[in-house]
């Protein structure tokens, strides 16, 4: 299996980080964590791209920052929590993944074209 | 954990010191910390933890629209391509090993210059003889001068490219070279201090000499130069060594994070080109102003003025331009 271009996974890393945040609050290597551990490590976040995605979400609104003591031990990080616009963002990009979903479908082989 | 530090500093070295920069740095410190600490944890060696983490770092251009330094990124590759050079650690400490050597050697080469006249000092007969010996010894040590400071000049000859060529020191050498001068702070200081002390205490053989066998000045002078030289010997040995720190960190531009480093009272830039232009003369032509006044006029007493005034106005014209 080949590995996942950047390019066109990029489109979903906030996707991604939104729905992470959906149940709580979480920093920076809490979410790369769970994206690695999720996707079975074929997609492992780069520390730039998450941060990028950070600021350019929370420019949009769609999450806020904040700053606490973490429950282990103690080490000042910063939060990250969606907010309500955030939730709304998020119910677009599925809908429109699924469209995309449905219209790239139509042109994959079923046999992946061997 | 150091290796990584030093590598996400380096990466920052260069890029300008704003807000958003500093705190892209610091958010990206804790994910790297973060990540480093549970792989440690999950027993991968330390070789192995700091390899996935700095593998996994990315790129800092994908940052470069988020920090608004998309226009300076661009720059800085364009630059890159061109002609900067990184100084390495073990370049530096080649530096820093010559700058100390030379700085010894002009030291001594001064310190001859000064003392070349005690000759004619100590020789106060005026006889042919006496004057004879006594050119030879200025000549003698004219000439040693002369050549501890070609030596020097040769031996420093091959660092030039410090000053021409865009030249930048990565984190781990700056902080070496920073500790460096840091340590030989006290000793800087030590130097200094005996040379002022020195060169205050010159004229006490001339006037106990003198009180002593009232009107004879015998050694008296020659000890007054004696005593200046280990004094400026002091003084330039000093200089030199610490110039030679302040040279290697203030490679990197002071508006960047890796410039952190240089004493900021170093950096004065008037806004003015023309004036910065003319302020690089001002101290020469202040000197010029002071012996002048005080060779034509033989009033030394009162010509100190000068350099009270001049830095003075100095300070009114940084106010202003």
């Amino acid at each position: 299996m080949g590995s996942i271009s950047s390019d066109i996974i990029r489109g979903y890393n906030d996707t991604m980080i939104l729905y992470l945040l959906w149940e709580a609050p979480s920093y920076g290597y809490e979410i790369s964590k769970k994206i690695k551990s999720l996707t079975d490590e074929k997609y492992v976040i780069k520390e730039t791209t998450l941060y990028s995605a950070f600021t350019r979400l929370e420019k949009n609104g769609f999450v806020e920052a904040f700053s606490e003591n973490a429950a282990i031990n103690g080490k000042r990080r910063t939060y990250y929590r969606i907010t309500e616009q955030g939730r709304q963002y998020y119910r677009e990009k599925c809908a429109e993944w699924t469209l995309t979903k449905e219209v790239v479908e139509k042109f994959i082989k079923e046999d992946g074209g061997v | 954990m150091e290796t990584i530090r030093n590598y996400l500093e380096t990466m920052f070295a260069r890029l300008p010191i704003t807000l958003e920069v500093q705190k892209a740095k610091n958010e990206l410190w804790q994910m790297m910390e973060d990540k480093y600490t549970e792989l440690i944890k999950d027993g991968k060696t330390e070789n192995e933890a700091v390899g996935i983490v700095i593998s996994e770092f990315g790129n800092l251009d994908e940052l470069a629209e988020e920090l608004g330094i998309s226009n300076f990124v661009l720059q800085e590759n364009q630059k890159q391509a061109g002609n900067l050079r990184y100084v390495t650690l073990a370049e530096a400490k080649e530096y820093l090993h010559d700058k100390a050597h030379t700085a010894c050697t002009v030291a001594l080469g001064v310190l001859l210059c000064i003392i070349s006249c005690c000759g004619y000092l100590l020789d106060s007969s005026w006889s042919l003889r006496g004057g004879l010996y006594a050119m030879c010894f200025m000549f003698l040590s004219i000439a040693a001068a002369v050549a501890l400071f070609m030596y020097s000049g040769f031996v420093m000859g091959k660092w030039k490219f410090l000053k021409k060529r865009g030249c930048s020191v990565d984190f781990a050498t700056a902080e070496y070279v920073h500790n460096r001068r840091e340590s030989f702070r006290v000793t800087h200081a030590m130097m200094i201090t005996i040379g002022v002390i020195l060169c205050i205490l010159s004229v006490l053989p001339v006037v106990i000499v003198t009180s002593l066998f009232s009107g004879r000045i015998g050694m008296g002078p020659v000890l007054m130069f004696v005593l200046i030289g280990i004094g400026v010997f002091l003084f330039v040995a000093a200089g030199n060594v610490n110039a030679g720190f302040t040279t290697l960190l203030s490679l990197n531009k002071s508006d960047t994070m890796g410039g952190s480093f240089v004493p900021s009272q170093k950096q004065v830039n008037y806004k003015n080109n023309t004036v910065s232009q003319m302020m690089s003369v001002y101290w020469p032509t202040v000197t010029c102003i002071y012996l002048c006044w005080s060779f034509l006029s033989f009033d030394w007493h009162i010509t100190w003025i000068v350099w009270v005034i001049a830095a003075v106005v100095q300070q009114l014209i940084r106010a202003i331009w």
